[in-house]
C-alpha cells in the first residue's frame, strides 16, 4: 500500500514535470511520454488490480490534462498495462535493454490503441497519416528516457519497502 | 469459480476498466460535450502545484536564457573589441602611410628642384647623441660613395662617411668633424660650417666687417666640391665677435630637424639647384 502511494506521488510529480518542464525542453512538438513509462513500470512490477487501476488512473489524468476525449488515454494505458503484464508473465523482462524495448513497443501499442478509438468513435479524417509521422519518434524518445524513469521508480519503491 | 476470479483478478479488473474507458469514450464521442467533472476537479487540485512549478521553471528558464544572452553579449563584446583593435591598427597604419606619402611628396618636390642624378634613401638607423650619424638603406651597390652630399627637403643633412654594399653611414653637419663651405645668403659673407658639441653648428672664419646678423639664412657655397650650391644649412642665432685674426664666428641652428628625418636624397657635387648656372652664379 505504501509502495502504491509512493508510486502515485511519483506519478503526480512526473505529471507535473511532463506538463510544466518538458514543454520547455528542446524537443519541439515531440515529447517523451513519461506517464507511459510509469504505466509500463506498473505492468512489469504491479501484477494486481491496483496496478490496472493505476494505469487507468494515469490515462484518465492524461485525458484531463491533455483535453482529449475522457477515457481515450485511460483505455490506451489500460491496454498497455495488460500487454506489458501479459508479456512479463511470458517473457523474462529484467535487464535494461529488454525494458527499453518494452517501452518502445508499449508506446506503439498505446498509439495504435488511441488511433483505433479515434477512428472508431470520432472518425477523424487523416488522423492516421498525421499520427504515423510522430509515433515512431515518440516511441524512441520514450524508450530513451525509459531507463532513467525505471531507475527513479525502482528507487522510490525501494525506499517504500525499506520504511 | 472464486479461484478463477482470484487468479485472474488483474486481467478481469483490466477488462472492466477497458469497458469503462470505452463507455466513457463512446458517451463523450456521441454527445461531443466531453464532460469530465472528475477531470475538472483534478485540474483544479493540480493548479497550485502546476503554477508553482511553472513559475519556478520560467524563473530558471529566464536565468538560463539571460545567461546565454550574456554569453552571446560577451562574445559579441570580444569580437567588437577585437574589431576596434584591428581598426585602430589600420588607422595607425594608414596615418603612417599618409605621413610617408607626404614625406615622399616633399622629397620628390625637393628632387625636382635639383638638376643631376640623386639617389633616394631611407634612414634605417640614427645615432645623434654620440657620433651624430645616420645609417641609410642604400650602399655602394646603389652608387653611393664616400663624400657624397646628403640632403633633405629641409636642407643639408651631412655627407657620406663610409659605405658598405647595401648601407651607408652619414656624418651629420652637427658632428664636430664635419666642415661645409657656406655663405650668408643675404650678404654673401663666407665661412665654414662646423659641428658643435651642443647639437648645433658654428659658422666660423667670417671676416671681421662682413655683414652678418642674427636671423640670416646660411646656405652652401658649392665651393667645397661636395655640396651643391644654395642648399639651406640653417640660420644664425648668435654672434661671437673675436679679435684674434679679425675673424668672427656665429651659432647656426640647422634647418634640418635631425630626429624627424626619415628619407634623404644623396647627390654628388655635379648636382645643383635648378636655375643655378654651371659657374655657380644664381
Amino acid at each position: 500500500m505504501r509502495s502504491a502511494s509512493l508510486i502515485a506521488l511519483t506519478t503526480v510529480a512526473v505529471l507535473l514535470f511532463q506538463t510544466t518542464v518538458v514543454p520547455l525542453l528542446p524537443f519541439g512538438a515531440l515529447m517523451p511520454d513519461l506517464l507511459l513509462v510509469v504505466c509500463v513500470y506498473l505492468g512489469l512490477h504491479f501484477h494486481s488490480p491496483a496496478g490496472a487501476l493505476g494505469a487507468f488512473a494515469i490515462g484518465y489524468v492524461e485525458d484531463s490534462f491533455s483535453g482529449a476525449v475522457p477515457g481515450l488515454n485511460a483505455f490506451a494505458m489500460t491496454v498497455v498495462f495488460i500487454t506489458v503484464y501479459l508479456a512479463s508473465r511470458q517473457l523474462w523482462v529484467s535487464n535494461a535493454l529488454s525494458k527499453v524495448v518494452m517501452v518502445f513497443l508499449a508506446s506503439l501499442v498505446k498509439a495504435f490503441a488511441v488511433l483505433a478509438l479515434l477512428g472508431l468513435f470520432l472518425s477523424l479524417e487523416g488522423v492516421w497519416r498525421t499520427a504515423m509521422k510522430y509515433v515512431l519518434v515518440e516511441a524512441v524518445l520514450a524508450a530513451a528516457v525509459g531507463p532513467l524513469m525505471f531507475a527513479l521508480l525502482a528507487r522510490t519503491q525501494h525506499v517504500a519497502v525499506e520504511h | 469459480m472464486l479461484e478463477f476470479l482470484r487468479r485472474n483478478q488483474t486481467l478481469l479488473t483490466s477488462g472492466l476498466l477497458l469497458v469503462l474507458a470505452l463507455i466513457l469514450v463512446s458517451s463523450n464521442a456521441r454527445t461531443r460535450r466531453f464532460d469530465d467533472p472528475l477531470g475538472a476537479a483534478l485540474l483544479e487540485g493540480m493548479r497550485p502545484l502546476q503554477s508553482g512549478v511553472t513559475r519556478a521553471t520560467s524563473t530558471l528558464g529566464g536565468i538560463w536564457r539571460q545567461y546565454f544572452a550574456l554569453v552571446g553579449l560577451q562574445r559579441e563584446n570580444e569580437h567588437l573589441r577585437q574589431r576596434i583593435l584591428e581598426l585602430e591598427r589600420d588607422a595607425v597604419r594608414l596615418g603612417e602611410v599618409e605621413q610617408t606619402n607626404q614625406r615622399f611628396r616633399e622629397l620628390l618636390g625637393f628632387r625636382d628642384q635639383l638638376e643631376g642624378p640623386a639617389i633616394a634613401a631611407r634612414v634605417v638607423g640614427k645615432d645623434i647623441k654620440l657620433t651624430r650619424s645616420f645609417t641609410l638603406d642604400r650602399g655602394s651597390q646603389d652608387g653611393l660613395r664616400k663624400g657624397m652630399a646628403v640632403l633633405s627637403p629641409y636642407g643639408v643633412v651631412g655627407q657620406i662617411l663610409r659605405t658598405s654594399s647595401n648601407t651607408a653611414q652619414v656624418l651629420l653637419i652637427t658632428d664636430h668633424n664635419s666642415g661645409i663651405d657656406a655663405v650668408v645668403q643675404r650678404s654673401r659673407a663666407r665661412g665654414i660650417i662646423e659641428g658643435a658639441l651642443d647639437q648645433g653648428c658654428l659658422l666660423k672664419y667670417i671676416r671681421q666687417g662682413d655683414d652678418v646678423q642674427v636671423g640670416d639664412r646660411v646656405v652652401t657655397s658649392g665651393l667645397d666640391g661636395i655640396f651643391p650650391k644654395g642648399i639651406v644649412v640653417g640660420h644664425i642665432t648668435q654672434l661671437h665677435p673675436r679679435s684674434r685674426g679679425q675673424l668672427l664666428s656665429t651659432d647656426v641652428e640647422p634647418a634640418v630637424p635631425f630626429d624627424l628625418v626619415e628619407e634623404v636624397l644623396v647627390v654628388d657635387a655635379s648636382v645643383r639647384p635648378r636655375g643655378e648656372s654651371a659657374e655657380g652664379t644664381p
